[in-house]
This record gives C-alpha cells, structure tokens and sequence, in this order.
C-alpha cells in the first residue's frame, strides 16, 4: 500500500501529555499517598474493545489499569505469571505520572507487599529497635 | 557560618570516605611493586569518579531517583537483571573484604586473631546501620578516617630523595622485574579502586536519603570536587611509602602489617595508633556504605521500600537483605580465604563491571524527562564521553590481563 492509497483515519490530536508505555510507564516504581513504595508497574490492562479487530468509528481502546506483581522471574525469563500472582490498579487511582507514578489514597491493599508484610512481623519488628527511627 | 561549617565537613567526609581498604591495599601492592610508575593512573580515577559522583548525585537530586531505579526503568527487567547481578556479587565482594579490613586492622591494634574479630565487625557494621542515623554514621567514619594523613606526614619524615621520587612519577618506566602485562593490570586495579561502583550506588542513594534538592547540588558538588582529589593525594602517599621504603627491601606486600610498616618506620608508635584508627575508620565506614549498597541496589531493582530514612520496620526487606549480606560476607571470611587476596580481585572486578552502570547514569543525565533544565553541559559530555572510552577500554583489557598475568603474579 502507498501514501495516496492510505484510507485510515488521521491519527487523533494530541491535547496534553504524549506518555510513551514503554518509556514512561513499564518499570517504573508505584508510591502510595503516602509516598511509601508499592511495587513496580509490570504491565498494563487494555480495556476490552482493545483485543481483535477494532471497528472504524469505534471508541479508540484505553488503559484501564497498571499491572503489579510478583513477576519479575517470569518478566527476564519469558513464560505467562499465574494470575493469582498479578493485581490490577485501576486507573483512577493514578494521581500523578512522573518521575514515579502516585497513587491517590485507597483502601485497596496490595498483594506485592505480602513478604514485606511477613518479614515486618515475623522478623525485623522482633529485633529490638526495629520499630524506632534510627537516631 | 553554618554553611562554612557544613562545607568543610562535607569535604572533610569525602576525604575519609574516599579510601578504603581497597585503595590502602592496591596502592601499596604497586608502590612496593612499581614505584611511582603507575601514580598518573590516581588522578585519571579520581576525576573519573568526580564525574561519575557528580552526575549521579545530580540525578538523584533533580529526579529523586537512585541508580538502579533508574537502571531498571531504562534497561527493562533483563538487561537489568544482568547488571544487577554483576553488580551485587562485585559488591558482596567488596563487603567481604572491607568486614575482612577491619578484622585486620583490630588484629594489628590488639594481637588477636583475625577470625574472633570478623564476626565483631560484621556485628558492629550492623547495629550502626539499624541504630545510627546517616548523616551521623557518615560524618564520625570519614573525619576518623582523616587519621590517614599520617601516611602523607610519614612520606615527608621520612626523607626521602625527592628528585627521584617525582622522576618516577613524572616519567613512568617499567621495572625491569615486571612485564608490561602486570603493569596495565594494575593500572587497571589502581583505576578500579578509584571508581568503585559502590560508591555511586551510595552516593546517589545517599541524595536521596539526605533529601537533597536542586539547592543542594553547589554543596554537593564542592565536597566531590575537593575531597575526592585530596582522598586521591592520600592514595598516592601510600603509594610513595611503599615506593620508599618496601620497593628498595624487595618486600611485597600481601598483608595489611606491610601496609602499615612505612608508616611504623617514619613515625613509630604514635604514627602505628593513628595509622590503625585511620584504617579502621575508613574500613569500617567503607563495609557500611557496600553493605547498605548491597541492599540499596536490590531494593531499587525489586521496587521495595528502603532507606535509612524509614524505620526498619517500613523497610524490611531491605534490611534482611543486609543482614543476609553481612551474614554471607563473614561466612566467606570463616572459609579462610585471605581478606587482601579478596581485596586485589574486587578492585579489579569492579573496574569491569564499571560500563554497566556508568551508561544509564550517562544517558539520564541527558534525558530532560528525568533532569529538566539541569542535564549535563557540554563541557561534562565531552569530558563523560572521554571516560566512556576509557571505562570500556579497561573493563574489556581486564579479564584477558588478569588471565596472561596471572591475576599479576
């Protein structure tokens, strides 16, 4: 197919920021509200109407969540995560994308941090001074 | 006033903090063995790491990102990985060998062996680490660490024939003992010393605990660019000892008492007590900064919390991850290797390692997405680009080196 004979529809404008997935998005770290570090964005969820063919006309696909977990095996060394293994973090408690991606206050726990969890109670916590700042 | 005060200590750390126990080995292994041939290699490393410093140190104040955050976001999970695991097992080395420093410096101040004393400095770098707040731990470490100066004293007591000593220096032959393989394998080990990749891991990290700000980089850059080169005067007067004294004996050094036994010779006792405070500080201080190093790089690869910041509690993956690190390091030492042997291959696994992470810091340092108005200038790129060159040139000379030589035999 050459330029003359291109029929696709202009690519839509652009109104504020361009965020490349792959630049700004993949691997970056997740803070909470509280700027306490909930894990790293391993992928990102696609609404629905994004897989097969997409009808002219229709509603371009969105990013509907970011993707975390306990993957980073399965992300060096290729193969698909046990679901049980990824959370979704909708959109909408995105709160700000830079240098890290914030996240608005939720009551949403998250699963990545169950080690850390484990290791705080079962561990460091037992060890004296292990709950004091350092002085 | 305050800020005068807060400069002078800012230099003075750097001072302290520069030498460890890899550059107090691997310069008197070369001033006993070379004289002062290989002293031009101090200066190409200490402004190697002046700019490497400088940079991640800028990246992580603009950006509020430290090293292999950065590296991770850039390279992707694999490449990073692959750096990530160079980087650590480098890095656990080096952990080993400094815990294996302070083993040895307490030795020569009490006359107890050195196996008795590793598990009391693993212990020691550990409860300062989950008791003792940064700025303190790093200030108390670096000005003890000044006592090393005695090394610069003992090279003017002990008189020496000054025209040769800077001919050496000036105009480098290779002794007629050594080949021209072992000379550039030392070069390189002299290099790797200087540029430890540790020492960017917690340098940036460190900007990030100290929550520097773009206000912060005129303070943080004077302490680099005055310390660092005055840490490098230091290295090379261990240098010049060993050339004294040890290189006209014949001794080679392989022990950290040989190290030392210049300093004896110029100053006796009183010099002996400064010398081993010095290098008990500055071991000390180096096995806090490598073992935090080892938990910061895996903490910012993985996206857990960390820092000193936090209380443990808030970050205790990282602090497993150190005390598993100090654990392995003394079970190392407990098999009997020898610390210095340990010590002379870090150097020079960390000069080939260096690319890894001297690359991504290059290129974000670039990126206005991460560094807005602050990217480097051209002056720095040129100059960062010259060291690229170099960096490369010996991390790829390394290996085949240390195969032909022997690991400088």
């Amino acid at each position: 197919m050459n330029a003359s004979s291109n029929t696709f529809p202009d690519a839509p404008r652009q109104r504020g920021r361009l965020l490349d997935a792959r630049l700004h998005l993949l691997d970056r770290q997740m803070l909470d509200d509280r700027g306490v570090p909930v894990g790293i964005v391993d992928d990102l969820e696609l609404s629905a109407d994004a897989f097969g063919d997409i009808a002219t006309g229709a509603r371009s696909p969105r990013v509907t969540g970011l993707v975390s977990g306990h993957v980073v095996a399965t992300r060096i060394l290729g193969g698909q995560p046990p679901p049980s293994r990824l959370q979704t973090i909708p959109w909408r408690l995105v709160a700000a994308i830079g240098t890290v991606v914030r996240l608005r206050q939720t009551d949403m726990s998250f699963d990545a941090l169950w080690v850390e969890h484990w290791l705080r109670d079962h561990v460091v916590a037992r060890i004296p001074g292990g709950r004091h700042a350092a002085k | 006033m305050k800020n005068v005060f807060a400069v002078a200590l800012g230099i003075l750390t750097a001072i302290g903090g520069f030498l460890d126990i890899g550059d107090l080995v691997t310069n008197a292994v070369v001033g006993s063995r070379f004289g002062l041939a290989l002293a031009w290699v101090v200066p190409v490393g200490v402004l190697g790491i002046c700019l490497f410093a400088n940079m991640a140190g800028r990246v992580a104040a603009v950006s509020g990102r430290a090293t292999f955050e950065i590296i991770r976001e850039r390279l992707g999970p694999r490449a990073a990985a692959a750096n990530l695991g160079a980087s650590f097992f480098i890095n656990l080395m080096t952990v080993t060998a400094e815990i294996g420093g302070v083993a040895l410096a307490l030795q020569l101040a009490s006359d107890v062996g050195p196996r008795l004393w590793m598990p009391v400095a693993a212990f020691g770098v550990w409860i300062v680490i989950w008791r003792v707040r940064f700025s303190i731990m790093e200030n108390v470490t670096g000005l003890l660490g000044l006592c090393l100066i005695v090394f610069a004293v003992a090279v003017f007591l002990l008189a020496p024939e000054w025209s040769g000593l800077t001919h050496q220096a000036v105009a480098p032959v290779i002794p007629e003992t050594e080949s021209a393989a072992t000379y550039w394998y030392f070069a390189i080990a002299l290099f790797g010393a200087a540029m430890t990749p540790y020492e960017v891991f917690f340098f940036s990290s460190g900007a990030v605990e100290e929550r520097w700000t773009v206000k912060d980089l005129g303070t943080s850059r004077l302490n680099v660019l005055v310390g660092f080169p005055l840490g490098g005067i230091l290295s090379v007067a261990i240098a010049a000892c060993a050339a004294i004294v040890l290189l006209p004996a014949g001794i080679e050094v392989t022990s950290l008492s040989q190290v030392v036994t210049p300093v004896v010779a110029a100053g006796g006792k009183l010099a002996l007590a400064f010398v081993i405070v010095g290098i008990l500080a500055a071991t000390f201080g180096a096995a806090l900064e490598t073992t935090l190093s080892s938990g910061y790089t895996l903490a910012q690869f993985l996206g857990w919390a960390w820092g000193k910041f936090r209380r443990p509690a808030e970050a205790a993956r990282f602090h497993v991850v150190m005390m598993v690190t100090l654990l392995v390091g003394t079970a190392v030492l407990f098999t009997g290797i020898d610390p210095i042997l340990v010590t002379e291959y870090s150097v020079v696994f960390s000069a080939i390692a260096l690319p890894l992470t001297y690359l991504p810091i290059l290129i974000v340092a670039n990126d206005p997405g991460y560094m807005g108005e602050h990217v480097n200038g051209a002056g720095t790129n040129v100059l960062a680009s010259a060291y690229l060159v170099i960096i490369l040139a010996a991390s790829l000379a390394a290996i085949p080196l240390m195969i032909v030589t022997g690991a400088g035999q």
